[in-house]
């Protein structure tokens, strides 16, 4: 067991969990923030994409040691006094999502993404994301959503 | 978020065709959507399942002593336990949740633990021991249909489940009459759901109905509910399904999901508690089950004009283990198999046949994504022969109004609009233009060869007559007007609970935020029959009509005498007011009058499909009640050199009938097209021997965000006197053409046709699919075998201890006297460890500051080992000095990957296709190892022996990479990297070239392969051939040789070495004639 003290959504924690626990293990079981998925443990789908100290990482590949003294936020984070955020609603507007099992990654990569570069263009928006597989969408509408914000 | 209201063909205000924001939007963008392993219920134990270790034999012990000893394991679930009926099927009841004494395939399961925690469920999985007498198995469909074949299941007296027969005219005849009679093979592989959300069930005990409910990831709650009543040995009553929100189905959270929630309702009953089962993605894809593959043969004989005149068609589909919905899969292929396309003379035979391969079931086509790309291809074949283009042999064949089809039905109760979507998917694509435009490019390109194809379809709506086809929904208005609509039908993501609101909305003339869709649950409403075959708009959408105009006409009764007004008909019901001619209500208060006058405001609908039928004998009946029409236009580049198709760009023009929710509509569109995509040309579900070897994500591809450039979705509409406001189905027609049209434009690309998919870069290259071959050790013994397994049942990261330094020093103390796994970025090591057994001690080094930046001096650029590829790709010196390391990096893995993984991470896993290594080669660079006793720089040219070994001993960590900044002189760069898919690769291939020169002779040279060799390698006699002589076409052409000779001599026997000589001697090719151009760009 180690303990651990980080920053999620703004909220200081102080928690002792099981050394392999994954940040996605953390915040699902211990936090029940569970809006941010597990779709293959292996980096490779971008469902359990959380933004990490400004990156948007993985969180099926990070372990409870390396977040001591992050700051995370997830998805929770993204609604703010009952209004969504001009990313969520766009993703509501375009028909980006269908099952919604990739949304809550798409959401926080593409945030990443435009906190760092407000006006992306597409290929800019197909880098950020070409770590978030979808399976639904077709991703046309995802790409659309991303670009509406840019404006 | 306003939604579009516009009006509708009587001039009210209707939200019937428009772009509708779904209305599971907002939970689903929060995430607060509830999916089925987020659900937490008190008391809650874990499951886990111990799968077979071989893929068929008989069990001659099961040891689970040692897992029964585990602190917190509360109960082992085998088949000994099972209360009801053992084994089960939708339609024959073949398969075992937990198999008895014999596996049959290699997601097989033999027990099932709970347990108090996950871990401790999954340990115990880890602990039970197996032991077999093995079977030979048969993995080939056209091996186990062989009369002498063994019998996978010897009681059914055959491995032929199913053979459906399909007779019209006479096919000899047909074959008499024609100018031309060709026949080919065709084949099609198994295709994984690839849902994102894998499976996840849970089932508490119900003491009221002392029963169980069952929560989770569940596509068709009925039959859920049923098959867990029959093995349970319960009533319907004491099963009740809630689906939770569906994380993606597509056909594929049936059977799976049924036998999972068997298994942890037997648990449930075993503990008295709730138990959750929730699967890894390995877990997934081993044991659910795929598309069918299927072997397809096509005789046709036409005129010489191109006239088709008789058809025969054999089909052999591998079922794998199981039938499960092979009955109703293969029925819907033959009804179609010939594509919409009037032919007198049919003779049609499909078989589904028992192997030892994954099963196979329902997935969106559901047996007509594979005839398609057989016949759709056989039809350009056909047009090429006689000389005419594939438009053409599509009108001279294709159903008009009133066309007889190779069922014998008539279609003449729908519009029959084939062309009409041919003509407006070439309009809209230019497709005409396009092949001009795409002849002239061929003609000037040697390399890129484009592409453009079309494929065509028509498909029968809802079940048809495979099966009883009603359905049910709830329409209950409250006093205050709001409104709840639920269905037998369930929400799978495709957008069903958005179109239903809708259409409540317009019967009742209320708006869409007064509509609550209730969740639904098996105990609530009818059995709705399952959600699949495209059905749930055309026979949900006419049930809520049907409930909804009930309630609408009570209300009226009540308040006709107000609105003075007898005729319904006579009223209008919008934007919640009801008004006739002579007054008007809002509809709030109609519903609180109509309320407390005791009338019933809910109403049950059900409807019934029309009548349809079938001959088993002859193949002959009215198959479907009606049918929708598609036509596909898909624009590729083929790299001829390395076999690597891009998709441009696929038109997709659907007749649904109409729209009810463009916005979804659309989205229909896209997605399906992408997957078709991804059936087309990535994914390869790979199963040799029984064994799965694509366990993951990163083994079965597809498609990423970067895998298309463009689709159009055109939405087509010819009303349907059947369906809702004329509407009637879209979701699977959008997949089954894609593969056809790519496989079309790839003809018209490369001149080839080509007879099976995936187009993959093998199969493009070398006209084969190219297969890394089982070991020995692997293919099926006949001895007794006794499986020790040390292989974890679910791949998890356990047993591990972090210690985190505070700084370099710290970290190489802690080295110096103890054994530790480095742990960075984690983007390798986490990776490994899932798979891997035992106690493993990491020091996690990824935020030692020391190990982290980039400095700059006149004749080195030093990288800290730490530092993530996000960082080097983003730093502006490396930028100008080190364009390849740049661009190499930027395709490891994805943004997430890169901000992670770790420059020295990379380097000392030593794969032999790390990305980052080769430039490093290239530039020269060195390596500072540190340990705590001594410093030492060593070349990457001797740092990696080979494969996955380095020099760096045990203490030491890879602390700096030593760049030496290049002399300012003009350097010719060439990198280029060959992955499947055009992002999250594991490079294929790669070679990066730095050149310099002098009066014009190669001054400096240097060439560098990655993914090649068992290391990344430089290639030095290349390089001294090159120095000094002009870079001439005869000289690139004379390396080529001894480069061959040199590959050969160390690779030739690898299975691999077949695709990747020729490859990469045309990717030297491609950078030396690249470079060799801009130079003589330069001079002119």
């Amino acid at each position: 067991m180690i303990e651990i003290k980080f920053k999620v959504n703004q909220v200081d924690y102080k928690l002792e969990v099981d050394d392999s626990s994954r940040l996605l293990d953390i915040l699902r079981e211990e936090l029940g923030l569970t809006g941010t998925k597990e779709g293959c443990g292996i980096g490779e789908c971008g469902a359990c994409t959380v933004i990490l100290n400004g990156d948007a990482v993985n969180s099926c590949l990070i372990l409870a040691a390396q977040v001591d003294g992050a700051e995370i936020e997830t998805v929770e984070n993204l609604e703010k006094n009952e209004t969504l955020s001009r990313l969520q609603q766009a993703f509501v507007e375009n028909g980006a999502i269908q099952c919604g099992f990739c949304t809550p990654g798409m959401l926080m990569s593409a945030k990443a993404l435009l906190t760092k570069n407000p006006h992306p263009t597409s290929a800019e928006i197909k880098d950020a994301l070409e770590g978030n597989l979808c399976r639904c969408t077709g991703y046309v509408p995802i790409i659309n959503s991303v670009l509406a914000v840019a404006k | 978020m306003q939604n579009e209201v516009s009006k509708n063909r009587k001039g009210q205000d209707s939200v019937i065709g428009k772009r509708i924001n779904r209305v599971d939007g907002y939970e689903k963008v929060t995430g607060k959507a509830v999916y089925g392993d987020d659900i937490q219920l008190q008391g809650m134990l874990y499951a886990a399942i111990r799968y077979t270790d071989i893929p068929a034999g008989k069990i001659t012990q099961i040891d689970v002593s040692e897992a029964e000893k585990l602190a917190g394991v509360k109960a082992i679930a085998r088949f000994k336990d099972i209360p009801g009926q053992k084994r089960l099927g939708p339609i024959r009841a073949d398969q075992y949740a937990i198999v008895d004494e014999e596996v049959f395939y290699t997601g097989d399961v033999i027990a099932v633990v709970a347990a108090e925690d996950k871990e401790i469920a999954h340990l115990a999985a880890d602990l039970i021991k197996v032991e077999y007498q093995p079977i030979p198995g048969i993995f080939d469909p056209r091996e186990a249909f062989q009369s002498d074949s063994r019998l996978i299941h010897p009681e059914y007296k055959s491995n032929i489940m199913v053979h459906y027969p399909l007779r019209k005219g006479s096919v000899e005849k047909g074959f008499e009459q024609s100018d031309q009679v060709i026949e080919r093979d065709y084949k099609t592989g198994f295709q994984e759901h690839a849902y994102i959300e894998p499976e996840s069930i849970t089932a508490a005990p119900d003491p009221t109905s002392k029963g169980y409910k069952i929560y989770g990831s569940i596509q068709n709650p009925f039959t859920t509910r049923k098959v867990v009543a029959l093995f349970m040995g319960l009533n319907l009553n004491q099963v009740n399904v809630f689906g939770s929100t569906l994380g993606g189905s597509f056909g594929g959270k049936d059977d799976i999901v049924n036998y999972m929630a068997c298994r942890v309702a037997l648990l449930a009953k075993m503990t008295g508690k709730p138990v959750k089962l929730t699967y890894s993605r390995e877990n997934s894809i081993k044991e659910s089950y795929k598309r069918h593959p299927y072997f397809l043969n096509y005789k046709v004989g036409f005129a010489e004009n191109g006239k088709l005149n008789a058809m025969k068609i054999k089909i052999i589909a591998d079922c794998g283990a199981y039938s499960s919905q092979t009955f109703f899969v293969t029925w819907r292929s033959v009804v179609q198999a010939t594509g919409p396309y009037e032919i007198e003379n049919v003779e049609t035979d499909i078989y589904g046949v028992y192997t030892n391969n994954t099963y196979t079931a329902a997935f969106r086509g559901f047996g007509s994504p594979q005839i398609i790309f057989a016949q759709e291809s056989l039809m350009d074949e056909i047009a090429d022969i006689c000389g005419i283009s594939p438009v053409e042999i599509r009108q001279l064949n294709g159903y008009g109004q009133g066309s007889i089809t190779a069922s014998g039905q008539k279609l003449s109760e729908h519009k029959v609009s084939l062309n009409e979507v041919m003509i407006t998917a070439m309009k809209k694509a230019e497709y005409e233009k396009k092949i001009e435009e795409f002849k002239l490019l061929n003609a000037e390109n040697d390399r890129f060869a484009f592409g453009i194809g079309l494929s065509c379809s028509y498909r029968g709506c809802s079940l048809g007559a495979e099966g009883t086809d009603a359905t049910s929904a709830i329409v209950s208005v409250q006093a205050d007007g709001s409104v709840y609509v639920l269905t037998g039908l369930n929400e799978n993501g495709q957008g069903m609970r958005t179109t239903f609101s809708q259409i409540a909305a317009e019967i009742l003339g209320t708006k869409m935020e007064k509509i609550v869709f209730l969740e639904p649950q098996t105990a609530s409403i009818n059995d709705g029959g399952p959600t699949v075959a495209s059905r749930g708009t055309i026979t949900g959408g006419n049930a809520v009509i049907l409930a909804a105009k009930e309630v609408k006409q009570r209300i009226f009764e009540v308040i006709k005498d107000r609105l003075k007004e007898t005729d319904l008909e006579k009223t209008s019901w919008q934007n919640s007011i009801i008004k006739s001619k002579n007054n008007e209500i809002p509809f709030d208060e109609a519903a609180e009058i109509a309320s407390k006058q005791g009338i019933n405001l809910s109403a049950y609908g059900w409807w019934n499909a029309p009548d349809v039928s079938w001959d088993e004998e002859t193949g002959q009946g009215n198959a479907y009640f009606t049918y929708v029409y598609g036509c596909q236009i898909a624009e590729i580049m083929v790299d001829k050199s390395t076999g690597k198709i891009d998709v441009l760009k696929v038109t997709a023009a659907h007749d649904v009938g109409k729209v009810i929710n463009r916005l979804g509509a659309e989205g229909q569109i896209t997605g399906g097209v992408m997957q078709g995509l991804g059936y087309a040309v990535l994914e390869d579900y790979n199963i040799q021997n029984g064994e799965v070897k694509s366990a993951n994500l990163d083994e079965y591809l597809i498609p990423t965000i970067k895998d298309i450039q463009s689709i159009d979705p055109i939405l087509v509409e010819n009303e349907d006197k059947f369906g809702p406001f004329g509407a009637k189905s879209l979701g699977e027609p959008t997949l089954e053409l894609t593969s056809a049209a790519i496989n079309n434009a790839f003809k018209f690309a490369t001149g080839n046709h080509s007879y099976e998919i995936p187009l993959t870069l093998e199969k493009v290259f070398l006209n084969k699919q190219l297969k890394k071959p089982s070991r020995q050790s692997e293919v099926a013994h006949t001895e007794t075998c006794r499986v020790h397994s040390t292989k974890k049942q679910s791949p998890r990261l356990n047993n591990i201890t972090t210690i985190t330094p505070k700084n370099l020093d710290e970290a190489l103390k802690l080295l110096s006297h103890e054994q530790f796994e480095i742990l960075s970025g984690g983007t390798d090591v986490l990776i490994g460890l899932r798979m891997k057994s035992g106690e493993h001690k990491l020091l996690n080094i990824f935020d030692i500051s020391e190990l982290k930046g980039i400095s700059i001096s006149q004749n080195e650029i030093r990288i800290k080992g730490g530092t993530t590829f996000s960082q080097i790709i983003s730093n502006s010196v490396i930028r100008e000095h080190f364009p390849i390391l740049v661009e190499a990096c930027s395709k490891i893995g994805s943004t997430q990957i890169r901000n992670r993984a770790t420059i020295a991470g990379n380097i000392v896993n030593a794969a032999p296709c790390a990305d980052s290594y080769p430039p490093l080669l290239l530039y020269e660079a060195e390596f500072v190892l540190q340990s705590y006793h001594r410093t030492r720089t060593i070349s990457a040219e001797d740092f990696i022996i080979k494969n996955y070994q380095t020099q760096i001993e045990a203490n030491e960590i890879l602390t700096e990479i030593i760049l030496p900044v290049p002399a300012p002189q003009k350097y010719s760069q060439h990198y280029f990297q060959l992955g499947r898919r055009n992002a999250l690769n594991i490079t294929r291939l790669s070679l990066g070239i730095i050149m310099t020169f002098e009066n014009d002779l190669i001054s400096d040279c240097r060439l560098v392969s990655g993914s090649l060799f068992n290391k990344p390698k430089r290639l030095p006699e290349i390089e001294k051939m090159l120095y000094g002589e002009q870079l001439k076409a005869k000289m690139i052409e004379a390396i080529e040789q001894p480069l061959k000779e040199i590959i050969e001599k160390e690779i030739g026997g690898r299975w691999s070495s077949e695709y990747k000589i020729p490859v990469f001697l045309n990717l030297m090719r491609n950078g030396l004639n690249d470079i060799r151009k801009k130079k003589e760009s330069q001079n002119d």
